[in-house]
């Protein structure tokens, strides 16, 4: 239970102490943001392998009338993990990436107060505690939506309040129904709707959808979301890639799983049109991806479609389904988070945003644009890379549920993704580029390099493309925190089984 | 692990090694591929006498967890091995002669050191996802041979080979997925899986299985890829393409036949499958060598024999799974036939790029009267000619011979299409000569159209001296295929027959003793073949038919093309619409807005405030009042003095 806490509230304590340094001592708030970070990392593995091993970490709460508690089960402990990992990864590539740049401490302070949410999300215990913390990620993650101050930024966060915050009016409604049906059980406690028989359990499950559904970027309900890209990079990347929208991905997993339970659910007439919806949603997704020309719209995009895969990996109620969500669940951000790392290298060090812009830059940027390609094929989803694993379990879940077609959707998006990104890769590596531009820091250092050398690994300089980037340190901490993502998702695709404990253990956990 | 298992690890580490030390060395050495190819092959051939002798060599790792890698030798994945090995050594002599000539070869020789892992990876796979891991990789690093040269033609090419090989993939995927459902388990590589619960299910899984594999093959429809590919690709990149890795396709083929329960029992299992890939088969032969006889193009020609040589081998694999009579003959001659045409594919692309390099053209029309220059080359390409057009005393002619029988015997049961197959098979002959002719003739004997091409044979200023290893290169295959071709039976008894024999356990060792390689009518109907192949030569570039441009919508390569335009018309037509139709409901919800905006805006004019230090934007002071007043309505009711519910919150009635 200690441990539960201290999860908990590093964030808020790290958020806090940030707030109380002084405005230009960067390295002392660097230093307290990556270890609270790391704390709470550590205690989210402690709890995780806690719950694994069956063990109940629970911590409960009853001032009134409401049951507060955080209480998780094995899904909320993989969402935990996830998220309080990845958060280490975005603080280190924050250090580079919000290098001289403005407002650092109001930052690292809303950045380490939404940990701590997200942390709590994945923990709670009952509905009602998931909605608090549910509301307080939207206004946590605001700020940081307009960190930049433009008025572009200013409306994109607009859109983001008025989305989520309606969003979470649809949930407190049927947090309402629901709890004048059967009160306000742990889900820990099996299913919570399991003693009701309400005529309106239909309704109930749309208005869930739909609340949830904001944060999880179902179309139509997605427009919040490639705005929200007005967002520094690593917020980008972490908050709306990761934390924010798995947020709702993980509040419709509890409502599918924990709320309804499979065998209730599959009851449901509305339930059968889900599967299709997320369908749905992954082919319009990576279809409007296509269009976009701004690299993070079409990140965004892409980011819509693959929350979607997992939705359909829950929506087959099957347990092959439900794997291969949440093999897609751990393995899609390290993936995604490496596009986005890249994305932000390239704008900072070219002051490129447009991928029409983009023809030749691998020549400047050969390991950021390597990542890249290889976290493009992670969005295909091929083998060497830990998403196919995904794939393949949400492919054998809508089989196995009678739906095949759903299968050959997750196919084609796949082909489809690699119509996104393919050629953005090779275009920067073998397109020619124009030389009037100036921009970034690279440029004006005079480093392209002539030639026809361009490879990953070029013949006339030897590879030393890693030590180049080390030696400039902004980079470094931009670059490294990508190759070591690019590095896990390669090493957990050859070898699956060492993320597959988590997911048993929550399969195992929903289909007994 | 024991001695022989090591084997298995080792064949995929050295080739593995060799490129890191290429990579790590400053200035790359050119043997290290060489090197590392040839221990490949002693490898390989160790391990090939080890199966052949002793069964089947298995290292299973046994993980937690999804994956549990299996890597399997059973020998027709050895005979595979070894072939793909030889095939790279020969390449491996030729590359350094030729990458002088090309741009950064270090990389280039690390990919064919990283392909040639893989693609013993594919063969050595012992389990399905194995299998799917090394093609997919297969796809990635062969990709970089397609675009090494860098300019757009390359790239695009390029481009198309790798989203073929994705969509390839995906079958893959998809029909290791249906076939996990239908039978409850992951199957092993070579084995019958046992008796399906969905055996509808099953015959997808094995129909997706089969145009993922067909994809790689290049079978017809699928083949689009193909040309653009293997033509872009500098030259030994080609040679291994068309020589090796659309030979992982025809492996595939077998594999997936052996999953459906095709091979064991002919007919049995998955009944549509031969018949298909009869159909397959045919369609590629007459499709590529009718494509191919319009090349003028070298590479592009040669690409397209690739297709037709497929077709033959895909053809002989349909009669195989197809006719229980005919399955020895037929299984064995098409597993000769990839190993033929490995050979003398591999010949023809390094002949091909020998005369590039020196004289930097490959369009036919342009070459000619080379054979004083180039006598050496001249006579390899002649015996690679000679073997792919099936001339008796080569290699090509016995395994053409043996699947020419199996059509025979297919004819034989008097089905109409099995008939006409037969005749297309022959006709297929016909085609192949004429366009060989055309290559050769063009290439080394008529009459060229620029003088200097001949002129100063010693002076070569262009290009430099020729290297020893280029012709060696030639050579040896060239050795290789003249000794098969010698002694047809003797290689077929050691080498094919024990291959194709395993993996049938229940029967005896096929008994091929009545394999006639030299009656006397096979003989003189190939020598008829290869006459009317060269009449149609005679008379094609005579009268030019050559050049005809055939209407677009005739080839398979321009419907598709026609069928992507229309459909990127009609998206373009649809997505017009849709974007006036947007727009107009943008204005109209912007004027909406701005309505309600204005409105709001008198309400609220100050656009920004300041709260304790944090300044806020975009929500407005009075906005941010209301939140917080919310915020302590919610702390209040929920937290402080929840006993209000009954009152205020007729919803909630507490348990």
């Amino acid at each position: 239970m200690l441990y539960l806490i201290l999860a908990l509230i590093s964030g808020v304590a790290g958020g806090l102490l940030v707030l109380l340094t002084g405005r230009n001592r960067h390295s002392l708030s660097n230093f307290i943001t990556l270890f609270f970070s790391a704390s709470a990392a550590f205690f989210c593995w402690r709890v995780a392998f806690l719950v694994f091993a069956g063990e109940r970490v629970r911590f409960g709460w009853k001032p009134g009338e409401l049951q507060w508690s955080l209480d998780p089960d094995p899904l909320g402990a993989v969402f935990g993990l996830i998220a309080s990992t990845l958060w280490l990864f975005a603080a280190v590539y924050s250090f580079g990436y919000m290098a001289g740049k403005e407002r650092q401490r109001t930052y690292y302070a809303f950045f380490l107060l939404s940990l701590s949410v997200t942390v709590g999300v994945a923990f709670s215990g009952n509905l009602v505690t998931l909605y608090l913390f549910y509301e307080l990620l939207t206004l946590t993650t605001y700020p940081l939506v307009i960190h930049d101050r433009t008025s572009g930024a200013v409306r994109a966060g607009s859109k983001y309040i008025l989305y989520n915050l309606s969003g979470a009016g649809a949930i407190l409604i049927a947090i309402i129904t629901t709890h004048s049906c059967v009160g306000n059980p742990d889900f820990a406690d099996g299913i919570v709707l399991a003693g009701c028989d309400s005529p309106v359990l239909g309704w109930l499950l749309v208005m869930f959808i739909i609340g949830f559904g904001v944060k999880a970027a179902i179309m139509p309900l997605h427009r919040w979301l490639p705005e929200a890209m007005a967002a520094p990079t690593p917020v980008s990347a972490l908050l709306h890639a990761v934390a924010v929208v798995y947020s709702g991905v993980f509040g419709i997993l509890r409502v599918v799983y924990s709320v309804f339970g499979y065998e209730l659910i599959g009851q449901l007439s509305f339930s059968k049109v889900l599967p299709w919806l997320a369908a749905f949603t992954i082919l319009a997704g990576v279809l409007i991806a296509l269009w976009q020309d701004i690299l993070k719209r079409r990140l965004a995009y892409q980011t819509v479609s693959h929350l979607s895969y997992i939705l359909l990996g829950a929506f087959t109620l099957e347990p092959w389904g439900l794997a291969g969500a949440l093999m897609h669940m751990i393995s899609y951000p390290m993936m995604k988070m490496t596009l986005f790392f890249c994305a932000g290298i390239i704008t900072e060090k070219t002051g490129e945003t447009r991928i029409s812009r983009m023809a030749g830059i691998g020549r400047i940027l050969p390991g950021t644009m390597a990542a890249f390609a290889v976290a493009a094929l992670g969005m295909v989803g091929m083998l060497p890379l830990n998403t196919f694993w995904g794939k393949y379990y949400l492919m054998k879940g809508s089989v196995a549920g009678g739906m095949w077609p759903l299968a050959t959707v997750l196919a084609v998006s796949g082909l489809l993704n690699a119509a996104c990104f393919i050629p953005v890769v090779v275009n920067a590596f073998r397109g020619v580029r124009s030389p009037d531009r100036t921009g970034g820091d690279a440029l004006q250092g005079g480093e392209i390099r002539s030639g026809t050398d361009s490879g990953a690994f070029g013949d006339g300089n030897d590879g030393n493309v890693l030590s180049r980037i080390l030696k400039d340190r902004r980079m470094a901490l931009m670059f490294v925190p990508a190759l070591l993502l690019v590095l896990m998702s390669i090493v957990t695709g050859l070898l699956p089984g060492i993320v597959w404990p988590g997911v048993q253990a929550v399969t195992d956990w929903f289909f007994q | 692990m024991g001695g022989k298992t090591v084997l298995l690890v080792m064949i995929l580490a050295v080739p593995l090694a060799g490129a890191a030390v290429l990579l790590l060395l400053r200035k790359g050495d050119k043997n290290i591929i060489s090197v590392a190819s040839a221990a490949v092959l002693a490898l390989t051939l160790f391990l090939l006498k080890n199966v052949f002798g002793g069964g089947p060599v298995e290292l299973a790792i046994h993980l937690h967890g999804p994956y549990a890698p299996v890597l399997r030798a059973d020998p027709i994945s050895a005979l595979f091995v070894v072939l793909a090995a030889f095939i790279w050594f020969a390449v491996s002599i030729y590359m350094p002669g030729y990458m002088e000539h090309e741009a950064r070869p270090r990389s280039f020789g690390v990919w064919t050191l990283l392909t040639l892992t893989v693609v013993e990876g594919v063969f050595l796979a012992g389990d399905p996802v194995t299998m799917l891991l090394f093609f997919e990789l297969m796809a990635l690093t062969s990709y970089f041979w397609v675009i090494h040269r860098g300019y757009k033609k390359a790239v695009r090419s390029g481009n198309l080979y790798l989203f073929f090989s994705i969509a390839a993939g995906f079958l893959l995927t998809l029909g290791i997925v249906l076939i996990f459902v239908a039978t409850g388990k992951l199957p092993e590589v070579g084995s019958v899986p046992a008796t399906p619960s969905d055996p509808h299910m099953f015959g997808w899984g094995i129909a997706l299985l089969v145009s993922g594999f067909a994809v790689k093959a290049g079978a017809v429809p699928l083949h689009i890829w193909l040309p653009h590919a293997h033509s872009a690709a500098p030259t030994p990149g080609s040679a291994l393409l068309s020589g090796l890795l659309i030979k992982v396709g025809a492996y595939g083929l077998i594999r997936t036949a052996e999953l459906a329960g095709c091979v064991r029992e002919a007919g049995n299992g998955v009944t549509w499958l031969g018949p298909v890939l009869i159909a397959a088969g045919i369609c590629s032969m007459l499709g590529g060598v009718a494509a191919a006889l319009l090349q003028s193009d070298a590479k592009r020609l040669l690409a397209y024999h690739s297709i037709s040589q497929m077709g033959y081998i895909i053809f002989g694999l349909g009669i195989g799974f197809y006719l229980e009579s005919a399955r020895d003959i037929a299984f064995t001659g098409a597993v000769f036939h990839i190993i033929n045409h490995a050979l003398f594919k591999a010949a023809l692309f390094l002949g091909v790029g020998i005369i590039y390099i020196r004289t930097k053209e490959t369009n036919l029309y342009r070459l000619g009267g080379l054979w004083r220059r180039f006598p050496v080359t001249a006579v390899l390409m002649l015996l690679a000619v000679l073997g792919i057009t099936g001339a008796p005393g080569l290699n090509g002619y016995a395994s053409k011979t043996l699947l020419h029988h199996a059509a025979g015997m297919a004819a034989g049961t008097g089905s109409p299409w099995l008939v006409w197959a037969e005749r297309l098979f022959v006709l297929t002959g016909v085609g192949t000569a004429a366009s060989f002719a055309k290559l050769y003739y063009l290439t080394f004997l008529g009459k060229p159209s620029d003088d200097t091409l001949i002129r100063n044979p010693g002076d070569d200023r262009v290009s430099g001296r020729m290297q020893p290893g280029m012709n060696a290169a030639m050579a040896l295959l060239a050795v290789v295929m003249v000794g098969i071709g010698i002694a047809p039976e003797f290689f077929v008894n050691t080498a094919v027959i024990p291959a194709v024999g395993a993996s049938d356990v229940d029967k005896a060792v096929a008994d091929l003793t009545y394999l006639a390689f030299w009656s006397t009518g096979d003989v003189i109907g190939m020598v008829i073949t290869l006459l009317i192949g060269v009449l149609v030569c005679w008379v094609g570039l005579r009268y030019g038919i050559f050049h005809r441009k055939f209407p677009v919508w005739l080839t398979p390569e321009g419907l598709v093309k026609l069928a992507v335009q229309g459909i990127s018309r009609l998206w373009r037509a649809g997505t017009g619409k849709y974007t006036v139709l947007a727009e107009n409901a943008h204005e109209s919800g912007s004027a909406v807005k701005a309505r309600l905006y204005s409105a709001i805006r008198k309400f609220d004019r100050s656009r920004s405030s300041t709260i304790g230090g944090l300044r806020l934007t975009g929500i407005s002071a009075d906005a941010a009042i209301l939140f917080m007043i919310l915020a302590i309505l919610i702390l209040w009711y929920t937290i402080i003095d929840p006993g209000l519910h009954d009152n205020w919150l007729p919803f909630i009635r507490p348990q």
